[in-house]
């Protein structure tokens, strides 16, 4: 019998060709999507789970509450001094252990190969109590135990030393020390928010060429040391985390702090679970760029939704197909089949051609794995047969899909009296009933939900691109600096001027797309005292002709000049924000008000006009600029124009000439910026081609709806047709039904997306406004989706010749 | 007769079909007893309710009023299901149009009945390719029914309803959609079956058909109006 059934049910596939394919290819892009999604969202929530204490891992933070009690900052790093204190005061801590990221340029001598190499991580080597980092060569007991050792990972092993044993190597770190390679490490895997590539013996940081014990001691400023700790319980890590303010006060009481405020009243430490920072931690430090559970949950809605539409789908285009098998149904009664049999026939072919979708479903993931992998930078395994929960959904949902497309069919056509299938009256009285136009409007719904959500994310990514960012952000050179080019600066800084190609060069401590995050305390004169503003004024030290480079205006004032040696340690040049927080009318009321920063005292000189330092993501922040005496600078910014490829080269040959050895780095300031809006862009871009997925389907669906509606109406048409109804009238008469459909669904889908979208720009510091654009954009869009899907059945059915029509019966 | 020996019996039968605001009655009261081994023909006018009583004998609709014994059993108020199981034991049909499934081949269909009876299929193949044979359509076994004539299809509708060994068959025009050849060719069939001992109920408007049953009912209106036997058949039966 069962073949008796897939007989049938196969002939009825090759029969109703288009609608077999446009069912199972939907249901099938459907799956795809949703599986591939599934895999993204998986990876995301796997991050630092692999470690076996990982539920027992906290990080501290810190952050500083300013006078007026809001956080401006919260770090995901601490002070040195804390680590060893918490280790102190609290038993509870398993093991604890701090660790420094930094960047230096690490040199084989030998070989003569020099690197930058940007995740060099000081640790202490209680690392390897708290995170499972297998060491596979050299000696787990010695590493990191003395001072100038280091392990590297087995990925830069093979770099430093191919082909060659590291183990008892020296490599070069700074232009004075070298550090012997002790060990290599297994490099930990991509779904970690950390990948050191050397780890170095936390305690060559004692030496005071490289930062000195004294300062680990002391340093309460320097927010640079990743503190984590093993807590065995979470009960105790909350005993833990309530004592910290005490534990704050204690410490910190001997450091300045302003009026009657406790340490613990301006700054406060938090625990910080490892397995939350991958998803859940937007703080102002990270040691890389982290995810985002918001993105993971709309990603997972998106998936959801697909499904949705795609099952609605399938349901839909199902029971429509089953309609034209009722004459089946009777005849299979008349022979003497009974319910049950019925039932089962049509829940066991919907459910086989499920599975069919869902296996082709598999394979297309098979062959986008990689696209995915490429694009979002991750490098998911296919692990479809491995992974329980992939195995189960796709085991599952032909079952529940195909059970649902069947249930329909099964009870609604196996009730009725087999005279009465029989006669084929079924299908005419439901030619759309109440269940398939709730469908069908669902699915537009959520069609032009996603069409106006893709349309408002894509104008808030082109506005935050195109916006005037207060400065000239193109043709900038970016380098990074070293302290051997110090003494030299000048000198090379002429040389670069030499071609006609550089306008300017200036130095930085931070480059517009930074974020600010140093500030220190600001004093303004109050009648004749000085008194501390309430305001977080960030600093950023530029030298005498940054400013010229990035070519900022100037609301009021001067600009540093060299002639004036005062300008060197007394002189600061504000923005504009920070003139009107402080409380000036205008800036020019701030021209020449004593002004002191960090306890240094100086005038202002000059006002800038605002503009966007940070990403548009923040607003524009109160910003100080000084001078540094001690050059204390990271960054060179370079203005080119005319040809940029010739001008690098010359701003190559002039390092070359000044820094040989240095590798040449540089990067464009527009494109830092760019930067900045990558994880917006990358997250539109997949919204958008699921959104299109999406999309797709649902226009498949009513296009398969349309057809069969129009078949079913073929005779009706025939008729009309012969008793002179023009071919425009009829497509008018088959569009209309479905147009009305279309309509209640913008009517529903419109508030949710408004209400969506709002919630997701107030994200945004500078935005968009909404307008009604994009709302009846999306209107036209499904209207014309619709009508173009539906007048091409239409058409073709009306145009053909009535005879044909009639026939069919 | 004893009571067992009517296959059929009904009593008052009534059908209402109630469609919007409209009633329409189709049968008004239809009393008749059908025995087993009977050939009867249901004539009348179209519109007089044939097709309504031969569905309601056939199991395939249910009455709105009167009883209705089937092998003395009263089944007017019988539930879907049981009349489900009384068809799949003791029913053929044959239609005007044939009612073939077209994505089954021949020998697919003519299994179909003792598909749904759970015979092993060793056995149907057996019972199928019989039925073919006395058919005369076993060379066309492999084929869809589009691939046949008219004539072919109503004799492949006829080994289907015959293949599961049914006491009655009921037969709604079966030479309606036929010209008047393959018609005679399918009245002997039904003859030939009735004469090795099936009911056969046939709803017909051709009245040479009718020549091949014992008795003519002619319905009116949803009322019987005249019964009368078939001298022909009856002397032809005595000889
Ligand atoms: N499903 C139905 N709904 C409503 N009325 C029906 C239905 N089926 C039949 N009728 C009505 O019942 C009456 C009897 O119909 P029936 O099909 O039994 O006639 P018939 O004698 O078989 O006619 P014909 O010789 O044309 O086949 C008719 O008046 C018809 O309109
Ligand atoms: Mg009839």
């Amino acid at each position: 019998m069962l073949r008796n059934y897939f007989k049938t049910g196969f002939r009825n596939l090759v029969r109703q060709k288009v609608y077999s394919v446009i069912n199972i290819a939907g249901l099938a892009a459907g799956i795809a999507a949703c599986i591939l999604i599934f895999l993204y969202v998986k990876d995301e929530l796997s991050y630092d789970r692999h470690h076996a204490k990982a539920d027992k891992i906290y990080r501290v933070t810190r952050d500083f509450v300013s006078n007026d009690g809001s956080v401006s900052l919260h770090l995901g790093h601490v002070a040195p001094p804390f680590g060893p204190l918490l280790e102190q005061d609290f038993p509870q801590i398993e093991s604890i252990a701090r660790l420094l990221q930094t960047s230096l340029l690490v040199e084989n001598v030998e070989k003569q190969k020099t690197f930058r190499e940007e995740r060099i991580m000081f640790a202490e080597p209680a690392i390897f109590d708290i995170f499972d980092i297998p060491i596979i060569d050299g000696s787990r007991e010695r590493a990191l135990k003395e001072p100038f050792t280091l392990l590297l990972s087995n990925k830069l092993a093979d770099k430093y030393f191919p082909g060659e044993e590291p183990v008892g190597q020296l490599l070069k770190l700074t232009s004075t020390s070298s550090a012997r390679v002790t060990g290599v490490f297994q490099s930990l895997p991509d779904n970690s928010h950390f990948h050191p590539d050397i780890l170095v013996a936390f305690n060559t940081l004692n030496d005071t060429a490289v930062y000195g014990a004294e300062q680990l001691r002391t340093n309460w400023g320097n927010n640079s040391f990743g503190t984590y700790m093993v807590i065995n319980s979470e009960q105790e890590a909350e005993n833990m985390q309530a004592q910290l303010p005490a534990f704050m006060d204690r410490h910190l009481g001997g450091t300045d702090h302003a009026g009657d405020r406790k340490p613990s009243d301006f700054s406060r430490l938090y625990l910080q679970k490892l397995t939350d920072i991958h998803l859940r931690s937007h703080l102002d430090s990270e040691m890389e760029a982290n995810g985002d559970i918001n993105t993971v949950m709309i990603l997972a809605a998106v998936a959801l939704v697909i499904l949705l539409i795609a099952c609605i789908n399938y349901i839909n285009l199902s029971t429509a197909r089953y309609m034209s098998r009722a004459k089946e149904v009777g005849v299979r009664k008349v022979v003497g089949a009974e319910k049950h049999d019925l039932v089962f026939q049509f829940l066991s072919e919907s459910i086989l051609i499920a599975l069919i979708a869902t296996l082709l479903a598999v394979g297309i993931t098979e062959l986008c794995l990689p696209w995915l992998n490429e694009f979002t930078g991750k490098n998911i395994g296919s692990n479809i047969f491995t992974d329980r929960w992939l195995l189960g959904l796709t085991l599952l949902l032909p079952l529940l899909v195909g059970g649902l497309a069947g249930l329909y069919p099964a009870f609604y056509l196996s009730r009725f009296l087999p005279a009465m299938v029989l006669k084929g009256s079924l299908s005419n009285s439901s030619k759309n009933p109440l269940l398939r136009k709730t469908l069908v409007v669902v699915q537009f719904s959520i069609s032009i939900i996603l069409i106006i959500a893709t349309g408002i994310m894509f104008r808030q990514l082109v506005y935050m691109q195109n916006k005037d960012l207060g400065f000239e952000a193109e043709n900038v050179v970016i380098l990074p600096t070293y302290t051997t080019l110090t003494p030299q600066f000048e000198a090379f800084k002429s040389e670069l001027k030499k071609s006609a190609l550089v306008e300017g060069v200036g130095r930085s401590l931070l480059i517009p797309s930074d974020r600010l995050l140093n500030s220190m305390g600001a004093s303004v004169m109050k009648g004749d005292s000085m008194a501390q503003t309430s305001v977080t004024i960030k600093f950023v030290n530029v030298d005498h002709d940054l400013l010229d480079v990035f070519e900022v205006q100037l609301a009021a004032g001067r600009n540093f000049d060299r002639t004036r040696a005062t300008d060197d340690t007394a002189a600061y040049i504000l923005n504009n924000a920070a003139a009107r927080m402080i409380g000036w009318q205008n800036p020019q009321e701030a021209i020449d008000q004593v002004f002191a920063y960090g306890g240094r005292k100086g005038r202002i000189i000059g006002v800038t006009e605002d503009f966007h330092f940070e990403s548009l993501h923040d607003e524009i922040s109160p910003m100080v600029y000084m001078l540094s005496p001690s050059n204390n600078y990271t960054n060179i910014a370079i203005r080119i124009n005319g040809d940029t490829r010739q001008a690098l080269a010359h701003i190559e040959q002039t390092w070359r000439q000044f820094l040989p050895g240095y590798p040449f780095e540089y990067s464009f300031l527009d494109q830092l910026y760019a930067e900045t809006y990558k994880a917006e862009r990358d997250k539109g871009v997949i919204f958008l081609i699921f959104s299109c997925i999406a999309i797709l389907i649902a226009c498949l669906g009513l296009f398969g709806l349309a057809s069969y509606t129009t078949v079913q109406r073929t005779k009706e048409i025939g008729i009309r047709k012969v008793f002179g109804a023009s071919v425009m009238r009829i497509v008018t008469l088959l569009s209309k039904d479905f147009l009305k459909l279309v309509l209640v669904a913008n009517l529903l889908a419109w508030p949710i997306a408004w209400y969506a979208m709002r919630t997701w720009l107030n994200d945004f510091a500078y935005r968009i406004e909404m307008g009604t654009g994009i709302f009846l954009l999306a209107a036209l869009l499904a209207f014309i989706i619709s009508v173009v899907t539906i007048s091409y059945q239409a058409v073709r059915a009306a145009s053909a010749n009535p005879v044909k029509s009639l026939r069919t019966e | 007769m004893s009571k067992e020996d009517f296959i059929i019996e009904t009593q008052q039968l009534e059908k209402k079909y109630i469609t919007d605001t409209v009633e329409t009655t189709a049968l008004a009261g239809v009393d008749l007893r059908i025995a087993k081994g009977e050939f009867v023909a249901v004539m009348g006018p179209s519109g007089c309710g044939k097709s309504t009583l031969l569905n309601i004998l056939g199991l395939l609709d249910s009455p709105s009023g009167g009883s209705f014994r089937f092998l003395g059993q009263d089944i007017s108020h019988a539930s879907e299901r049981q009349r489900a199981k009384i068809r799949k034991h003791n029913l053929g049909f044959v239609f005007q149009s044939f009612n073939l499934i077209d994505e089954l081949t021949v020998e697919e269909n003519i299994g179909l009945p003792l598909a749904y009876l759970g015979i092993p299929r060793a056995e149907t193949e057996k019972r199928v390719k019989e039925a073919m044979e006395r058919m005369g359509i076993a060379h066309r076994h492999a084929h869809f029914p589009q691939q046949l004539s008219g004539g072919q299809q109503q004799r492949v509708a006829i080994a289907r309803a015959t293949v599961s060994n049914p006491s009655l068959i009921l037969a709604d025009e079966p030479t309606g959609n036929l010209d008047s050849v393959h018609g005679r060719e399918v009245m002997s069939l039904l003859s030939e079956l009735n004469d090795a001992g099936t009911t056969v109920v046939m709803v017909t408007h051709s009245p040479s058909d009718a020549e091949y049953a014992h008795r003519i009912v002619n319905l009116f209106d949803g009322q019987i109006v005249t019964e009368s036997l078939n001298a022909r058949k009856h002397a032809a039966e005595l000889l």
